[in-house]
């Protein structure tokens, strides 16, 4: 009886250790808000942390202490190998000039990043700084709970920012994120392949149009000029649609600007891209097996002579060509439409958890990043081309700037006159398999869907989200 | 207190008592808590979260039982319902007979037979793997292996990864492939049939297949019927494969129920719908089995039984 009841205790430990160890969602939420409010209404600050400068009274900003207490802070990121490397000569170089603070790196690919760091900012355990995408600022942390107020670390000097930029990371009145890089969608070519067709690069629409049959007549059915899946496929027929109507895609963030008989209009320009022999069909891309185009050995190869891309991702696609192949940055169709269409957003940022014991350290960490000059020189343009006007004016003069993402970046900010609105990449339409984007473009490609269904679909997917009944 | 004058030796304490009644359980004292923190305690909140709209960044908004209303009317789950269920019924049986097969022909003495037994179930060891899966995708690429192979014989390749059928024909071919522990089972059993049994019906002059049907197959039931059980349960669950070769497509045709679940929890993070999804799936493994298990007494022999 007594063994019974043993057991019982220790079973009723252990559930409620689960529990508690299980109720991050609660527990995150409770020192964010503490933090939050600590400038208006903090409660009397310990010694220990008045001794360490890290709380302040109302009004003032946090800043580091002069301190030689040991210090761990954790970081994490996601990218290629380059900025794997650059990262972490860059934290080596910040723990060389702050001794007593040791660096937790967590970095990895970005497959499977998203829902790891999802899980770890819901449990309360992800790192102290964080590199985010823009959206999860609004996904994770709308009510501004999970990531802390920069504009309140003196440690982080944001003036080096344009106030714009900095206006897309203030999400709930917080500065969530330092936006490292502003980015947008342009076209690059395989310059060789156009050569071997005969043909310069596309400077128009036409060009483009009349590339497709160049293509298939000269160098075969498994050539074409441009290659875009699914999401691509979204923001090229945006710009179409920008340049055309003049508008941009969704108003003030929550109204979609367009109707179902303009979007079938878009949507009859990606089918006629298709129809060209411009672009390959969904399937096709599908069945080559590759996870993304810059893996696509039909990019490598040039059979594949064109892409539109991010500015920030050109060194990935440029490094995944075969050798003798020439890539180049392309430019934007004047006679898509009146307007410059398109949109610029914030292509990544850095963001501080309010879970973070050493928000004022991390500051440092960031700025020693972004804006000063010893890290600013190992990081490059690793993650686009700089916002930060001290770290820009250092690259330049330094001339540590990719030139091909840096003339793609040119173009791109020259060029677009729109923003984007945050539920632009919401899951709910971007993510495959059953995001709207993916059933709209790939029912159209797949000839399951007309123009007007897909316009249709697309139409009801976008407004379900904006009205946040999705 | 007599006892101990006796036999020399002083009277155990209750602590001590206690502890060698008693001190087995401390082996099972970390799988005990393991399986508190990290199954039980998930089986009975996701019981609970799949009554609610739980959003991991949202919270709790709506409790009820609108999240099994919409999964037995929304197409979007139950069409790869109906695709799960396909692939089980074409992955098992597939498996299955495949798996005898192999270990009918490896049960007979022939050269090298302990050789052909490990090469056989090599797949089992890396089919599950990642690589395994990368690995298939390429030979099943458009211009992968495959197509190039056929090409050979003049033979057009289809575009295996794009077309629908094909697409899920693939996966499930994945998984067929795994049937190296199924075979192993099979080996055993086969191992086990009395040889006196097949002489007496040589005797009686029955054919090979007559032997296969009216012996084999009956004496090896009590391991088709456990291989059945298992391979379900596996097949219901199948991730992998979709999740790495496909992504659930071409337009949803190969998104099993498994892939729905991860999907709705991790990139949509809506838990609440994800644990419903999550426990009407176990809710049909449960059922199915019982049912396989009331089905035996018509259907497997016991040594045994009377």
């Amino acid at each position: 009886m007594k063994t019974k009841k043993i057991i019982a205790g220790i079973m009723s430990l252990a559930v409620a250790g689960a529990l508690a160890g299980c109720g991050g969602g609660s527990s995150n939420t409770a020192p964010a808000q503490a933090t939050t409010q600590a400038p208006a209404d903090t409660a009397a600050p310990t010694v220990e942390e008045q001794e360490a400068g890290a709380v302040t009274t109302a009004g003032e900003q946090v800043t580091a202490a002069e301190t030689n207490e040991n210090i761990s802070l954790s970081i994490s990121w996601w990218g290629g190998d380059s900025r794997h490397e650059a990262t972490q000569k860059a934290l080596d170089a910040f723990t060389a000039a702050h001794p007593n603070i040791t660096i937790e790196p967590q970095f990895g690919a970005w497959s499977g990043w998203e829902e790891k760091m999802s899980t770890a900012f819901y449990a309360g355990t992800a790192p102290d700084v964080n590199q985010v995408n823009w959206n999860w600022l609004y996904n994770f942390s709308g009510d501004g709970s999970i990531f802390a107020d920069i504009s309140a670390l003196a440690d982080f000097d944001t003036s080096q920012y344009d106030p714009v930029a900095l206006k897309q990371c203030t999400v709930a009145n917080k500065l969530q994120a330092i936006p490292v890089s502003m980015t947008g969608r342009i076209f690059y070519w395989n310059k060789s392949t156009f050569e071997k067709a005969g043909i310069d690069t596309p400077k128009s629409l036409a060009d483009l149009l009349a590339a497709g049959e160049t293509f298939k007549t000269v160098l075969g059915d498994d050539y074409y000029p441009l290659a875009v899946g699914e999401y691509d496929r979204m923001i090229l027929m945006t710009l179409y649609l920008e340049s055309k109507y003049g508008k941009e895609w969704v108003k003030d963030n929550t109204t979609l600007n367009y109707t179902v008989e303009e979007i079938a209009d878009g949507m009859a320009f990606i089918d006629s891209l298709e129809d060209a022999h411009v672009i390959p069909s969904i399937a096709t891309i599908t069945g080559d097996g590759a996870d993304s185009l810059d893996k696509n050995p039909k990019w490598m190869e040039g059979k594949y002579a064109g892409i539109f891309e991010w500015d920030s991702s050109a060194s990935k696609y440029e490094g995944a060509l075969n050798e003798g192949q020439e890539f180049m940055v392309g430019e934007y169709f004047p006679d898509m439409g009146e307007t410059h269409g398109g949109f610029a957003k914030v292509s990544l940022g850095f963001s501080i958890c309010e879970t973070s014991q050493h928000k004022a350290e991390a500051a440092q960490l960031l700025n020693f990043m972004l804006n000063e000059a010893e890290g600013v020189e190992i990081m490059g343009s690793e993650r686009g081309i700089p916002l930060s006007k001290s770290a820009l004016s250092l690259c330049k003069e330094k001339g540590i700037l990719n030139p091909t993402v840096a003339e793609a970046n040119a173009k791109v900010l020259t060029w677009v006159s729109f923003g984007l609105d945050p539920n632009y990449e919401n899951a709910k339409l971007k993510n495959a398999p059953d995001g709207v984007y993916q059933d709209a473009f790939g029912g159209l490609s797949f000839d399951e869907y007309d123009v007007n269904k897909a316009a249709q679909v697309l139409y009801d997917g976008v407004t379900a989200v904006l009205s946040g009944q999705a | 207190m007599e006892n101990s004058k006796k036999g020399g030796t002083t009277a155990p304490t209750k602590l001590q008592v206690f502890y060698r009644r008693n001190y087995g359980g401390l082996f099972i004292l970390i799988w005990l808590v393991g399986f508190l923190i990290f199954r039980l305690y998930p089986f009975i909140s996701s019981f609970y979260y799949s009554f609610t709209d739980f959003h991991l960044f949202k919270g709790v908004t709506q409790t009820g039982l609108m999240n099994y209303k919409q999964i037995f009317s929304d197409p979007k789950i139950t069409g790869p319902l109906l695709t799960t269920f396909k692939y089980v019924i074409m992955t098992v049986p597939l498996k299955l007979v495949f798996a005898l097969f192999i270990a009918y022909i490896l049960n007979y003495k022939i050269k090298g037979v302990a050789l052909f037994r490990t090469v056989y179930y090599i797949p089992s060891i890396l089919g599950g793997s990642v690589a395994i899966a990368v690995l298939w995708k390429a030979l099943f690429a458009q211009q992968g292996l495959i197509n190039s192979a056929l090409a050979l014989f003049g033979i057009a390749g289809k575009n295996w990864l794009a077309e629908k059928d094909s697409a899920l024909f693939i996966i499930t071919l994945l998984r067929v492939w795994q049937f190296g522990s199924a075979m192993v089972l099979f080996l055993a059993a086969l191992k086990n049939v009395p040889p006196e049994l097949y002489e007496a019906a040589l005797i009686d002059g029955a054919s090979r297949a007559k032997q296969f049907i009216s012996i084999t197959v009956p004496l090896i039931t009590p391991i088709v019927f456990y291989n059945l059980i298992t391979q379900m349960c596996q097949a219901f669950q199948e991730f992998n494969g979709p999740f790495i070769i496909t992504q659930g497509g071409p337009r949803g045709a190969t998104t099993l129920f498994s892939l729905l679940i991860y999907n709705r929890a991790f990139k949509a993070f809506e838990m609440g719908m994800a644990s419903a999804e999550a426990w009407v799936l176990f809710v049909i493994v449960m059922v199915l089995s019982i049912i396989s298990f009331l089905s035996q007494k018509y259907w497997v022999y016991y040594g045994d039984e009377r």
